[in-house]
């Protein structure tokens, strides 16, 4: 008598189960998967180019002004219930507040469970009428050509080196905060200093490498 | 005693029953993952029933479009007190990329009470069987409140 299957049959009865058997025998997750995020205000800058680049409308950020000069409050609040995991937030920023971490217990009853925030408080800007003038004075320079290559400022944000700029406008296209003109007519390369949040993102735009930081 | 035998039986073993509220598929498949042999959630009791009159659990995936909702809260009206609504992935949370959108009229918990919300774009198959073990213990207080 032929028997078909009996030797698979068997084989499968004494075999390991092919369960992973969740809740008893804990499971990691893949490397680089995309889960609950952790965000370091201690890094942030507040650019806010996370919240422009979120597609899930998932990252909101509020300032909040301090009385007495203290400076400016600033929270960054996402969403895990309105967010694709996407991680295009932590590719844009320049100081890597934003990770992404394995933890996948994303389970709640209340909705403000699902809240990641994080805040911090930016220093005012120093207000010193005399330095502040040349600076712009050396943006004005630009457009003569005998000037000398600039050197980095100390509170790191963007110089511009008119030498090998063209005037192309990608940094100011891609400034998160709104803070730099440029005229491709005039040739002119302006930095609006209380906008400017020294992200890096026109450094890294910049297709001539003329922005230094 | 036969009610208490029923009683415990159920709370053992609770039926889901999936709606596609204009889903985009990838929590659906998740589901199924779920129920299906490797994550087995059909080991611990949990069953897809095929109508909402024999469901405890009801899981809801996508951001609630406007053709769907009609068709989602008759679904769930069906459904025998006590039930447990849960929510898989962000859509219909928040409507997550769809949020905005003309044809959607989500989220959901505009509509009925959500228990659960499980985050994720998808949720891993283990995120909702925690969610689902969550709804579990709701389900089981909402019963001794009923009593």
């Amino acid at each position: 008598m032929d028997l078909p299957f009996v030797k698979e049959a068997l084989h499968q009865l004494f075999s390991k189960s092919s369960c992973a058997m969740y809740p008893v025998v804990p499971s990691e997750a893949a490397p680089n998967y995309r889960g609950r995020i952790v965000y370091h205000p201690d890094r942030c800058l507040g650019c806010g180019m996370c919240e422009r680049v979120c597609s899930g409308n998932a990252i909101t950020r509020t300032v909040e002004h301090l009385p007495d000069d203290q400076g400016d409050k600033i929270t960054l609040t996402f969403n895990l219930g309105s967010c694709t995991f996407c991680a295009t937030c932590a590719d844009f920023c320049s100081s890597h507040s934003i990770e992404f971490t394995g933890d996948y217990h994303m389970v709640a009853t209340k909705e403000e469970d699902l809240l990641v925030s994080g805040s911090f408080i930016k220093a005012p800007r120093k207000k010193p009428a005399a330095p502040a003038a040349p600076a712009k004075a050396e943006a004005c320079a630009a457009a003569e050509p005998a000037a000398e290559a600039p050197k980095p400022r100390e509170d790191g944000k963007p110089v511009n080196d008119p030498a090998k700029c063209v005037y192309c406008t990608l940094c100011a296209r891609k400034c998160p905060a709104g803070a730099l003109t440029v005229d491709r007519a005039a040739k002119t390369w302006t930095l609006d200093e209380d906008k400017c949040v020294a992200c890096g993102t026109c450094a890294e735009a910049c297709p001539k490498n003329c922005i230094i930081m | 005693m036969f009610k208490k035998l029923i009683q415990e039986s159920m709370g053992k073993s609770p039926w889901l029953f999936h709606i596609n509220a204009g889903s985009c598929n990838g929590c659906d498949i998740e589901l199924v993952s779920v129920l299906t042999p490797r994550y087995d959630a059909e080991r611990l009791g949990f069953k897809l029933a095929g109508s909402p009159r024999h469901a405890d659990i009801v899981v809801v995936t996508g951001p609630v479009t406007k053709q769907s909702l009609p068709r989602v809260l008759r679904a769930i009206s069906q459904v025998p007190e006590p039930r447990c609504i849960v929510t898989m992935g962000s859509c219909p949370q928040s409507g997550n990329v769809f949020r905005g959108s003309y044809s959607v009229a989500g989220p959901l918990s505009k509509y009925v009470h959500v228990d659960v919300d499980v985050a994720g774009c998808a949720p891993k198959p283990e995120a909702v069987i925690d969610g689902l073990a969550l709804a579990t213990q709701i389900l089981k207080e909402k019963r001794g409140q009923m009593k």
